[in-house]
């Protein structure tokens, strides 16, 4: 985990949620929220992740502070595929809680640089797997929607869960 | 378990010989599993330890099977700070070695399933080597 001294505040962004919801700049205040960029054709790293995720989300609830203030946000840099349905469909099956966004490119772009993470869709007409490239780090945004640390991969959910716990305690109440 | 249940019977007989085919071989498969699908999902992987146990160096050129739309021998890649997968045509596997599929690096990209995929089912892959040797194993679908 990547800990940064000085948390940078996120500036607005628009998605949409796998309810169909505005997913803005709002939802990421007041909760931890662990943001994980991929999509749903990725047959390989994506469902490692969030499987491993999972089992951190299940690590940080069993906690004394338990996990009502952090979320886990699957944001699908694949709109053209990946409607409200297919993402609900997804995220919902490694974990009940578990959110799915997505947005425009725009959108996109715009979220993805404030945390400098990168995607490229090589969308080929006729080729229905086009190839997707994406970071595979977890960003951490804190309860004030501050870019707080990043963890990169391999990722470990006992790794995960432990130094996030460490970090909630240290921020204590302030965070929020 | 269901021991009555004929068809986990015909399960468990069908797995012994192909186990003993591919030792003969002295190209073999083991710990061969695919990762469970979340409902409506395309695409899952199959992961694997593949193990050369003759003196000459074994090429994987193609994977199949009935029981999805394609199946792809692919790696997962780094490629300027982003990840993203690759066709790999062919995999050679040296004299002896092994060779190990798994989450992050080789596997088989499944595509489109013909059913639900849940753990414990079967699915059955036919691993295609240059040279005519065909090795059909049986993954275990896991969560």
């Amino acid at each position: 985990m990547t800990l940064f001294p000085a948390p940078k505040p996120l500036a607005a962004f628009a998605f949409t949620d796998h309810e169909n919801r505005v997913f803005d700049l709002s939802r990421l205040r007041g909760k931890w929220s662990f943001l994980f960029f991929g999509y749903t054709h990725c047959p390989d790293i994506c469902p490692t992740t969030l499987a491993t995720l999972a089992r951190a989300h299940e690590d940080i609830a069993k906690s004394k502070a338990g996990a009502k203030d952090v979320q886990f946000v699957f944001i699908s840099v694949d709109p053209n595929r990946d409607t409200a349905g297919k993402l609900r469909q997804y995220v919902t099956y490694f974990d009940a809680a578990f959110l799915g966004v997505t947005g425009d490119n725009a959108q996109l772009g715009n979220l993805a640089g404030q945390l400098g993470a990168a995607y490229q869709l090589a969308i080929t007409p006729g080729i229905e797997n086009y190839p997707v490239y994406h970071t595979t780090a977890v960003f951490l945004v804190d309860p004030r929607a501050r870019y707080h640390a990043v963890f990169a991969p391999p990722l470990d959910a006992e790794g995960i869960s432990r130094r996030f716990k460490v970090l909630r305690e240290l921020e204590g109440p302030e965070a929020t | 378990m269901r021991w009555r249940d004929p068809a986990l019977v015909g399960l468990i007989l069908a797995l012994a010989p192909i186990a003993a085919a591919s030792e003969e071989a002295g190209v073999s498969v083991r710990d061969a599993w695919v990762r469970e699908t979340p409902r409506g999902v395309a695409m899952t992987a199959g992961y694997m330890v593949l193990q050369n146990k003759t003196s000459r160096p074994q090429v994987l050129v193609a994977a199949r099977s009935s029981g999805f739309e394609t199946v792809t021998i692919h790696r997962t890649i780094a490629k300027e700070g982003m990840t993203g997968m690759e066709h790999a045509p062919q995999i050679e596997l040296l004299p002896n070695a092994s060779l190990l599929f798994a989450p992050g690096g080789y596997h088989l990209m499944l595509s489109n399933p013909k059913r639900t995929l849940r753990a414990g089912d079967r699915v059955d892959i036919t691993l295609e080597f240059r040279g005519g040797l065909v090795l059909p194993v049986a993954y275990e679908v896991r969560k």
